[in-house]
């Protein structure tokens, strides 16, 4: 289907919002619970006040993915955002690591809805709307609802998370504000312009954090947590295998579809696609020897494809001095 | 062909019990028991946990051997189910090790595992 242009636009050069409530949310609770998390996730997690967010990731211990999260730290509990349709393994996971802690984590994914706001004019629609617009890396909320500021590419999106109940009326405050509703194709053009990750697309159970680019929300001076060994092997000796690339291409590419080298040897596989602009533009996960700025590889049974660096990684990883 | 069952329980050798009466009494503790659990975390998913407690709870596994009581909590048990603890010693050793036969990968220090 078509990407709607003026949905495009808003998410772009305005501000857009969209129903993503098939994400997965839990709220985690007890005294124990950022201790937890601290060990059995990638981000450093000593201290989370109310109203901060921070991004990690639950890896198990060949630090394959199980998610990507993010955390809001709101009074009595942690928000968790996870992708879509994973509540119920994260909340999993993390009960099966829950021993004499005081902790749980509980899926409340079917008593909330999330509409996520993206844009340069993000915040001052939300603000219309009457809500709260955090700074970036902040949240604000409680239990019952929160808005979290993540990095989205090179912007900040808004993650509005609030009681099923209550999405219609703030969904027409939105609207009231200016922002245009986006729908599920128009969003999903726009991750993919800004090279954000999904899980089950770039990252999964299929693959480790530093080839999906998530560098940002791994500490490197945390000390253990499970899956820290093969991820600091993997940075030590440089052996990350395939890095997220962004490509552009005049040619039609879907998900699955091998990139080759010149010689026709297989050098990546293509993540996400979508039509934009009359050509197509992409996410794939490349072999790093590919994956360099402005090379060209080529579509298999299509056209050449040209590499960038995707805009969310080049403003989430930590910069080698 | 038969082989080996590996016992359910958990054991300690001689020289762990040795070693762990050497730390009640460098404690001042009297009657204590050994409290041997798991915790989520550490490179490989689970690490072990040593502490010496006053008390039991109420649906803890109690071991005693060697003349040491060990306490379990049940959830810990299904993962240490079988093990041996027994004691490292001397300049190269490395302490208290647990010999756990569910142990499928260990960290490079050998204080986290996975199953």
């Amino acid at each position: 289907m078509p990407v709607d242009p003026a949905q495009l636009a808003a998410l772009e050069s305005g501000a857009g919002f969209a129903d993503r409530s098939d994400r997965g949310r839990l709220l985690m609770t007890g005294a124990d619970a950022l201790d937890l998390l601290n060990r059995l996730t990638t981000q450093k997690l000593e201290e989370l006040p109310p109203g901060r967010a921070a991004s990690t990731v639950l890896t198990n211990g060949d630090a394959r993915v199980i998610d990507h999260l993010r955390l809001a730290a709101v009074e009595g509990g942690f928000w968790l955002l996870a992708g879509a349709g994973r509540a119920q393994d994260v909340a999993d996971w993390i009960d099966l690591y829950t021993f004499a802690e005081d902790a749980l984590a509980e899926d409340r994914s079917a008593a909330t809805a999330q509409l996520t706001v993206a844009g340069p004019a993000a915040a001052d629609a939300l603000a219309g709307a009457g809500l709260p617009a955090p700074a970036p890396d902040a949240a604000a909320g409680s239990r019952s609802a929160v808005v979290v500021a993540s990095p989205f590419g090179a912007g900040t999106a808004y993650d509005v998370v609030l009681p099923a109940g209550d999405a219609g009326a703030a969904r027409e405050a939105l609207l009231r504000a200016g922002a245009v509703e986006a729908d599920a194709d128009a969003f999903e053009a726009r991750r993919i312009a800004q090279g954000v990750p999904a899980y089950g697309a770039e990252f999964g159970a299929f693959n480790n954090p530093l080839e999906a680019r998530l560098l940002g929300s791994i500490s490197d001076d945390k000390g253990c947590y499970t899956g820290q060994e093969v991820i600091a092997r993997l940075q030590t000796y440089r052996k990350v295998q395939r890095l997220l690339m962004s490509f552009a291409s005049d040619a039609p590419a879907a998900p699955g579809d091998a990139l080759l080298d010149a010689d026709g040897a297989p050098a990546g596989v293509v993540t996400s696609a979508c039509a934009a602009g009359g050509r197509t533009i992409g996410l794939a996960l490349v072999a790093s020897r590919h994956a360099v700025a402005g090379a060209a590889l080529h579509v298999a049974g299509g056209g050449d494809a040209s590499l960038a660096h995707p805009p969310h990684a080049l403003a989430t990883e930590p910069v080698e001095a | 062909m038969t082989t080996a069952q590996q016992p359910l329980t958990i054991t300690i050798t001689p020289n762990g019990a040795d070693h762990v009466r050497s730390f009640m009494q460098a404690e001042g503790v009297d009657g204590g028991v050994l409290r041997v659990a798991v915790k989520g975390g550490g490179c490989s998913g689970l690490t072990y946990v040593l502490d010496i407690a006053h008390e039991t709870k109420d649906d803890d596994k109690i071991i005693t051997q060697n003349g040491v009581t060990l306490a379990v909590d049940k959830k810990s048990y299904v993962f240490l189910a079988g093990t041996e603890l027994d004691y490292s010693g001397g300049l190269n050793g490395k302490g208290f090790v647990f010999n756990n036969p569910n142990a499928k990968k260990a960290c490079g220090c050998g204080t986290s595992f996975s199953v």
